[in-house]
């Protein structure tokens, strides 16, 4: 683990400060090689109280959701609600490339360690700021969770069945996002840095970090002053949507043109196994035959456009829904594929961690923590000759107090009780 | 301002949705991107909806022309006799390649990453394969529509009475893909300012999508559970859900199929319990404030059913955005659940901040654009230009950019490698 060759942020110190809105910033640039400290609280980060726990053990050191966002990381403790743990906060962050955070405009300001006050120390710091609506406009001050920044940012009106509420997407994808765009501005403005530039405030606004994910409702507003809304499984063209198998579901979307083969190379499977019933019959084979990817997004403009297709499009359906119900999930995806046809699985859990692609690639890493090999998900990308790795375990609780603060800091090792005793760290 | 990528060139050799949007992020933070392009494989995007009224053709999709701003577009048909050479002409003068073409299509135009290194060995090259360049599934056909049911996310999101029909877009073609993308490609150009080296970049769609969900992953490998769907709730916040308002009038005719009114939702996330007390003073005189199953968050977790329940018989009569005021200004995290209309009409903290971008085009005329994911503010990110017509560069990508004389590139143009 601690061989691995070194990445691509090699050299660059980040102070982490975030709550779950940024820790998959932290995360995905501690990663890449970065030297991420996380600054918690000296109770710890309030996510360490987030399951799910290893082995159903819960406990500040044992949460599984806290070990995969924080692995590769190092943990001070710093209570920057304390003149002591910020005049520490100050210190470290002179030692730092990269500040993020996600407390909200002010919050550090009134600290005297925001973006000025750090920066006048280390001029070409880069400050990282993710928040649920940015740090100016009217809902600046607004508090934001996850489903908070999936509403204003137009993403949950597109989910759901029309007789639920608009449903959220799982995994905090707010968060993600907001992190994934922090992750953006903080590598260019690293690499801007080091070409010659300058330090910079970084700014990103869940909501806005999101609202690229609307698709196409923005701009069929933009052009027809329609506002998309949320259809449930509306697609019902032959071969496209979701279809229940013998053990579980798939998900198809066969004759999208320039994704494989045509709804043809279906009927003709479903033919092969005598199971076409009366599809292979010319009035099928003609009026199919037509139905695309440009069909089918007009008709989420204009559905009556499908209207004089529905009585066969129906019967279609029924057929290939007996077809796949017929089969096991593997096979459809694995015969569906070799065939090009642009079926996929609706992977659980539990499908991802078996799933033979993945394990044939090595995507999982194991790590021994508590005397087992603990297994982890993989990067979402491989860099060639800049590894993406696991470099450490992640951390306990301050536990590199000591070393960050007496050996990196230079905070004298006689005052580190003195700061302590008073709940600085 | 100059952007962040100020004098870093593209060969943008991408389709759809993660692709282009990763190089439109490049591009908005000051990189020249040069869209490839060929009538032998139009991106599907430039034919789809939503058009505006009366328009046809490859120039006018919002779809396309959105993930497609300022660029250029280049016409070259890689697989017709002499494209290869015009295509390495362009990495070799470009300091990034991106694709999310199939491995086929990869190897059909013999662009992997050992033929790019030849000609040009600090070409940053990004590949965005569905299933990653290697495995017994690397030739698996998929988008963003079999994306997410295949990276765990339609099998986790929605209610759990519904089939796992998924999320209602392609999402992961938006925002994880071209983000995790451009992360790599920018931590690359890092690595390659301090030591010369070039990399190849592999993102297998997959890995990066199923890489956002590593706590639900790591359930099944170390505790042997299957997390299941369940719908708005949360794991430790209640309420946490969308709640229905008052329906309003629409401001313009329904579009098909849409009811004459129109829905209101918001959402409401309590956590702890000065948001719940925030709450119930917003909520006063509402029997659920009262209840006294509803004190503590295990019990509002217990008995969420009547919670939510209690708490949608109040919104129900309510108006939306002035609920939504009210629960912010108490302290408690809400919002509005947007529409596209609201995003770009009605927002008013979007419009102060400029979030919306609207830029003049010849075929679709003024219209709307997302503004970068993040903004940085020493430097410059913004889009400027409107998505280019398709081949609307050729010529002048083969010009300024390849070098090629006015005769050559008459010759290509006349053996259909260009245009």
């Amino acid at each position: 683990m601690a061989n691995s060759p070194a990445g691509a942020l090699d050299g660059i110190r980040v102070l982490d400060l975030t709550s779950e809105m940024g820790h998959y910033c932290g995360k995905l640039l501690a990663d890449l090689g970065a030297d991420v400290i996380k600054v918690e609280l000296p109770g710890g980060d309030p996510a360490r109280g987030m399951g799910p726990f290893f082995r159903d053990e819960v406990g500040r050191e044992t949460s599984l959701s806290y070990w995969y966002f924080n692995a590769n990381k190092r943990s001070v403790t710093c209570d920057i609600d304390q003149h002591d743990g910020q005049h520490l906060l100050r210190e470290l962050a002179k030692t730092a490339d990269v500040v993020l955070e996600t407390f909200g405009p002010g919050h550090m300001e009134a600290r005297g360690i925001g973006y000025e006050a750090l920066r006048a120390a280390k001029p070409d710091l880069v400050y990282v700021s993710v928040t649920g609506f940015g740090l100016e406009g009217p809902h600046a001050r607004w508090r934001a969770t996850d489903i908070v920044g999936l509403a204003m940012s137009g993403v949950m009106t597109l989910a759901g069945d029309p007789a639920d509420p608009p449903n959220q997407i799982y995994g905090n994808q707010g968060y993600i996002a907001a992190s994934i765009a922090a992750a953006q501005g903080a590598t260019l403005a690293l690499f801007h840095k080091e070409r010659g530039g300058q330090g910079q405030l970084v700014e990103v606004s869940m909501q806005e970090a999101l609202a690229i994910c609307q698709e196409t409702a923005m701009q069929t507003w933009d052009f027809t002053k329609v506002a998309r809304e949320r259809r449930g499984d509306f697609i019902r063209m032959p071969g496209m949507g979701t279809y229940k198998t013998q053990d579980g579901y798939i998900c198809a979307m066969v004759g999208v043109p320039g994704f494989g083969a045509p709804w043809s190379a279906l009927r003709d499977w479903m033919a092969e196994e005598g199971k076409a019933e009366e599809l292979t019959e010319p009035q099928y084979a003609e009026k199919l035959g037509t139905l695309d990817l440009r069909t089918l997004t007009a008709a989420i403009g204009n559905p009556e456009a499908l209207t004089a297709l529905r009585p066969i499009m129906d019967r279609a359906q029924e057929v290939i829904g007996r077809f796949f119900a017929g089969k096991s999930c593997a096979e459809c995806y694995e015969e569906g594929q070799r065939r090009r046809l642009l079926i996929g699985i609706v992977a659980s859990p539990k499908e991802l961690v078996e799933d033979p692609q993945l394990i044939a690639r090595d995507w999982f890493v194991t790590l021994q923590q508590r005397g087992e090999a603990v297994r982890y998900p993989g990067p979402p990308y491989r860099l060639s000759a800049t590894p993406v790795a696991y470099r450490r375990p992640p951390p306990a609780v301050g536990e590199h107090n000591l070393e960050v603060w007496v050996q990196e800091v230079g905070i004298p090792p006689e005052d580190l009780p003195v700061y302590a005793s008073e709940g600085a760290l | 301002m100059s952007g962040p990528l100020e004098g870093i060139r593209v060969a943008d050799f991408s389709w759809f949705g993660t692709g282009p949007i990763a190089g439109r992020t490049l591009a908005a933070f000051g990189a020249e991107v040069v869209r490839v392009e060929s009538e032998a494989r139009v991106d599907g995007l430039r034919m789809t909806q939503p058009v505006p009224a009366g328009k046809e053709g490859y120039n006018v999709s919002g779809f396309f022309n959105n993930f497609n701003a300022d660029k250029l577009s280049f016409l070259l048909n890689v697989r017709a006799p002499g494209g290869r050479a015009v295509a390495l002409r362009l990495i070799e003068r470009s300091d990034v390649f991106l694709t999310n073409f199939t491995p086929r299509a990869i190897a059909q135009w013999d662009l992997g990453y050992e033929a790019l290194r030849a000609v040009n060995p600090r070409i940053i090259a990004a590949y965005a394969p569905m299933q990653g360049l290697s495995g017994p599934r690397r030739d698996f056909l998929g988008f963003g529509a079999l994306l997410t049911p295949a990276s765990g996310l339609s099998f986790l999101s929605g209610f759990p009475q519904r089939p796992p029909f998924g999320v209602g877009t392609n999402y992961p073609d938006y925002g994880i893909n071209p983000g995790h993308m451009v992360v790599a490609i920018a931590a690359a150009l890092r690595h390659r300012e301090r030591t010369g080296e070039g990399q190849m970049i592999e993102l297998a769609q997959i890995e990066s999508v199923a890489a956002t969900i590593g706590p639900a992953l790591m359930d099944y490998a170390v505790n042997g559970r299957v997390q299941r769907r369940n719908g708005n709730r949360s794991t430790w916040m209640a309420p946490h859900g969308a709640f229905r308002c008052r329906d309003e009038p629409r401001r313009h005719p329904p579009g098909p199929n849409q009811e004459p009114e129109r829905e209101r939702w918001i959402v409401i996330a309590v956590g702890d319990d000065a948001e719940w007390q925030g709450l119930r003073r917003v909520a006063a005189g509402q029997p659920f404030t009262q209840d006294e199953r509803f004190t503590t968050i295990l019990g509002r977790r217990r008995d969420e059913d009547a919670l939510e329940e209690g708490i949608g018989g109040w919104t129900v009569s309510e108006e939306a955005f002035p609920l939504v005021q009210r629960l912010q200004e108490a302290g408690v995290p809400s919002g509005v659940v947007h529409d596209a209309e609201d995003m770009l009409e009605h927002d008013e903290h979007l419009r102060e901040r400029g979030y919306y971008v609207y830029l003049d085009h010849p075929e679709t005329g003024r219209s709307a654009y997302d503004g970068p994911a993040v903004r940085l503010h020493g430097t410059a990110g913004e889009l400027t230009r409107a998505a280019p017509l398709f081949g609307e560069h050729t010529w002048e990508v083969a010009t300024r950019i390849l070098g090629y004389s006015e005769d050559e590139v008459a010759d290509l143009v006349a053996s259909e490698v260009l245009g």
